[in-house]
Formats: structure tokens, sequence, C-alpha cells
């Protein structure tokens, strides 16, 4: 259930560490096949949620990502707040360029349909 | 090319105010290629951090868009198999302002509702946008197909001015849709 992908130019860096309860996502995102890029990471998640986790901290880090890729993007909040809503102890922090609006934006919009989970948006300074 | 052609077009691209032009068959590798090149063009060119990724953004949409949606130009090649897509990009400078503009052809009967999706973005104010596109993120893809595209929505968002376009007839069953954003 562990992953972890280096970044390239167009896909960011992803790790899902179990054993820390921590999911890093950062870099860049505007993959070629965005589906899958962030298929892989969905059934790593199912799979960490499945084993009895109790809590995932998240962090976020992308300087920028394509339309298509903010789609999986929420698609991803919507799955961690599923398992918040099952009992796991969720924490996102997403952090953003401060002067790109419509990360910040992007963010505060997602957070604000998330019910279970923890969002805090930051400065990335 | 004979040389008199060629001397004209340089003439036009070799001006300052051009960051960067690409002509030709548009795929996800020239894409990333371009995108690339429009990075180190930008460095040079651009005035802050936010243009350049507002314009790098823009650019990729765009080029998207013309890989989903653009068809083959009039002198299709001649393979068989899947067809690529055929467009235009260009970045130059103005006064300070980059503007970014594409072109690609599309089938005489799509022109039309393309046209209407992008004037239908030009009226919305900035957090009109902003809520459009948040509720074009929850609808389904498979619902996607009425009003503007998620990658169109995020063009206007990151465009300082209104995103303009305009089709000029072209041969047989085909129009030359071209689009502009400034940042």
């Amino acid at each position: 259930m562990d992953l972890k992908l280096d970044a390239t130019s167009r896909t960011p860096a992803v790790i899902l560490d179990s054993a820390g309860a921590h999911l890093g996502i950062s870099g860049e995102s505007y993959p070629e096949d965005v589906t899958g890029f962030y298929a892989e990471l969905t059934s790593a998640l199912n799979a960490y949620f499945e084993s009895g986790a109790k809590t995932l901290t998240t962090q976020i880090k992308l300087t920028y990502f394509n339309s298509s890729s903010a789609r999986a993007l929420m698609e991803l909040l919507e799955l961690l707040d599923e398992a918040a809503g099952a009992g796991i102890r969720i924490t996102v922090n997403w952090f953003y360029d401060p002067d790109d609006d419509i990360t910040r934006e992007f963010a505060e919009d997602i957070a604000a349909d998330v019910a279970n989970a923890k969002v805090v948006i930051c400065d990335l300074v | 090319m004979e040389f008199d052609r060629f001397f004209k077009f340089s003439q036009l691209l070799l001006r300052d105010e051009f960051v960067l032009s690409y002509s030709g068959y548009v795929s996800e590798d020239i894409l990333l290629a371009v995108g690339n090149t429009l990075r180190v063009r930008l460095e040079d060119h651009a005035r802050d951090g936010a243009q350049i990724r507002n314009v790098f953004s823009i650019f990729v949409e765009l080029m998207q868009n013309i890989i989903r949606y653009g068809v083959e130009g009039p002198h299709p090649g001649s393979d068989a198999g899947e067809k690529p897509s055929f467009g235009i990009v260009m970045v130059s400078e103005n006064d300070g302002h980059m503007d970014i503009i594409a072109g690609n052809y599309v089938a005489k009967d799509e022109a039309k509702q393309l046209v209407d999706r992008v004037n239908e973005l030009q009226c919305h104010s900035h957090d009109e946008l902003r809520h459009m596109y948040r509720e074009r993120l929850r609808r389904s893809p498979d619902r996607a197909s009425k009003g503007a595209s998620l990658g169109l929505i995020e063009i206007a968002r990151r465009s300082t001015l209104p995103v303009m376009c305009e089709i000029m007839p072209a041969s047989g069953s085909l129009s030359f849709f071209m689009i502009r954003a400034t940042v």
C-alpha cells in the first residue's frame, strides 16, 4: 500500500507512507494520462484505509496543475473525506504560492465541500 | 519554401514581441516540449512569476483543447489510424501584457457552438467564473458536453481581459477557430 512516485516534468512526486501515516503530493501536475496517474494513488489509499488505518496527514504542495488534474484532486479530497466520515482522522494541509490566487480559491472551494476531514490552507513561504 | 517568402515570414517572427510560436500537429509530447521552451522564453519576457504561471496555464489548456477537439487541417497526412490534431499557438508581448492566441480547424457545424461557449464567458466577473468553475468541477464528465469546458473557464479566470474568439471560413467542411487570452 506504500507508494513512492518520483516527480517528472509533468507529474508530481507522490509519497504514501503508511508507517508514518503521511501522504505527500508535490510538484506540478498536468499528466498525459490524468486518470491513470491518480488511479494508482486512489488504489494505494484504499488499501491503506482498508488495512485498519486510524489517521492520515496529507500535504499538497502543487505549484501548477491543469484543469483535468483539478478534477482528479477534487475526487482525491472526496475520497479522503469519505474515509474521515468512516472514522479515520484526516488532516489535509494545502500549500499555495502567495501570488497564486486561483490555486488558493480552488483549495478554498474544495475545502468548503469537505464535511469530515480537516483542511488547512496555507501560504507556501 | 522560396527565400522571399521565408524572408517575409522571418521579418514578422523575429520581432521582439514574439515570445513563441508553434504550428503543426499537436500531441501531448509536443505540448510538453513546446511548453518547456515557452517557460525558458518567459523567464526573459515575463514581469513576474504570476504572469509566467498564468501564461503557461492558458497555453496548456489551449494546447489540450486542440488535442481533444481540433481536427486535421486541409492537408491531412497520409497516415491511417489515429488522426492528429493540427493547430497554431502564438505568445506575444504587447506593452507588458502577454497575448496567447491559438487557432485550429474545427468542423463547420461545431464552430458556432464553440463561439457561443467562449462568448458566454466574456460577461462574467472573476467571482462568477470562480463559481462556474466550481459547479463545472462537480458535474460528472459524461455530462460535460454542455456549456464551456473546465479548460475554457480556467483560461477565462487566468486572463486579465475577456477571452475573445473568431471564426474564419476554411476549405471544405472546415472552419478556422481562433481564440485569444491576455495576461
